[in-house]
């Protein structure tokens, strides 16, 4: 019977480390990454997924390198050039190792932003 | 007896050992990347759909070992919208033009030699082989490289008579047919190539130190 309590124990111990094992919250993002490629079409459930991501992370500051980078793109060429520079900026203050790619999405977005803003004149 | 078992223990320590050729890391402790930028993979399969969905597997490993990895969708709709679509032109491409675009440390190029599944009747084998490189981005030169294989075979059912046996290992052999899954096996070549120590990549600068 103790030995029963041991091994229940024991085999809770491993089930809570399993848990803990991560440092950042994925939330299945190599799934979703791969339904996006499997249904490119399904685009808006990719963002959505993104967007989850993000918010599950957010507090707890575990949202992963590139997780911001990779949702502001989705606005980025959606067009929606404002949204997409407030997660690059995100993305380039969290990670220095970003800085340098984020600084040139950031200025992509604001040239973009301005030409769209002459066309709509 | 007892100095024979010893012995035996000693030679199969000395083989494991031997298996496993010990990698030279100075190279890459010297340039100790902190970012790794992960470009389009080059496919040697018959799958078209192989790179893409490799892809997808990529970033949680190597994060969780302690690196910045860059968006690899973003990057790979960044390198298309610059014509850089074929894996293997990006590739032939030189490491540290590279990395000055992206702001990268190092770059780390995958090839797929095999994405496959082999089958039979009864039963069907699912095998994926890839190899990996990264490439300091300062100097091109190899930091390191692996090749890793896995192969997975469906584990059938045992119904306990000879006709349900092989029912259920059509069934199980027709499903892996329908869609063979090779996802969860290449997230396990992933961990065995990158598993350290082992063949694999020293911690990088975000991994918590368990002290």
């Amino acid at each position: 019977m103790l030995k029963m309590m041991m091994l229940f124990l024991l085999s809770g111990f491993f089930l809570l480390s399993g848990c803990a094992s991560t440092m950042y919250t994925w939330k299945g993002y190599d799934n979703k990454l791969y339904s996006h490629y499997k249904n490119p079409a399904e685009y808006a459930e990719y963002v959505e997924n993104l967007k989850e991501i993000i918010e599950a992370g957010d507090q707890s500051g575990t949202v992963p390198p590139g997780l911001y980078a990779e949702y502001g793109y989705t606005f980025y060429v959606q067009g929606y050039f404002t949204q997409s520079i407030t997660y690059f900026q995100k993305e380039y203050d969290k990670w220095p190792e970003s800085r340098v790619l984020m600084a040139k999405m950031i200025d992509n977005a604001k040239k973009e932003s301005k030409k769209a803003g002459k066309g709509a004149m | 007896m007892n100095s024979g078992i010893k012995q035996l223990c000693l030679i199969v320590c000395v083989l494991a050992a031997g298996c496993a050729t010990p990698k030279d890391y100075t190279k890459f402790n010297a340039a100790s990347p902190r970012s790794l930028l992960i470009v389009p993979v080059v496919n040697r399969s018959v799958s078209v759909t192989a790179p893409d969905y490799f892809l997808s597997t990529i970033t949680i490993p190597l994060a969780e070992q302690g690196y910045y990895v860059f968006p690899v969708n973003m990057v790979k709709s960044l390198l298309e919208n610059d014509g850089l679509s074929d894996a293997n032109l990006v590739h032939a491409a030189p490491t540290q033009k590279l990395c000055e675009l992206f702001g990268s440390d190092a770059v780390l190029y995958i090839t797929i030699n095999k994405w496959e599944a082999c089958y039979a009747v009864f039963t069907t084998q699912v095998k994926v082989e890839l190899y990996y490189v990264i490439k300091d981005g300062k100097t091109g030169d190899v930091l390191w490289e692996q090749q890793q294989a896995m192969t997975y075979e469906p584990q059938n059912a045992n119904t306990g008579n000879l006709l349900g046996n092989l029912i259920a290992a059509a069934v199980t052999a027709a499903a892996t047919k329908a869609a063979p899954n090779y996802v969860p096996l290449a997230q396990q070549a992933n961990s065995k190539a990158f598993k350290y120590p082992g063949p694999g990549i020293p911690p990088g600068p975000y991994m918590k130190t368990s002290y």
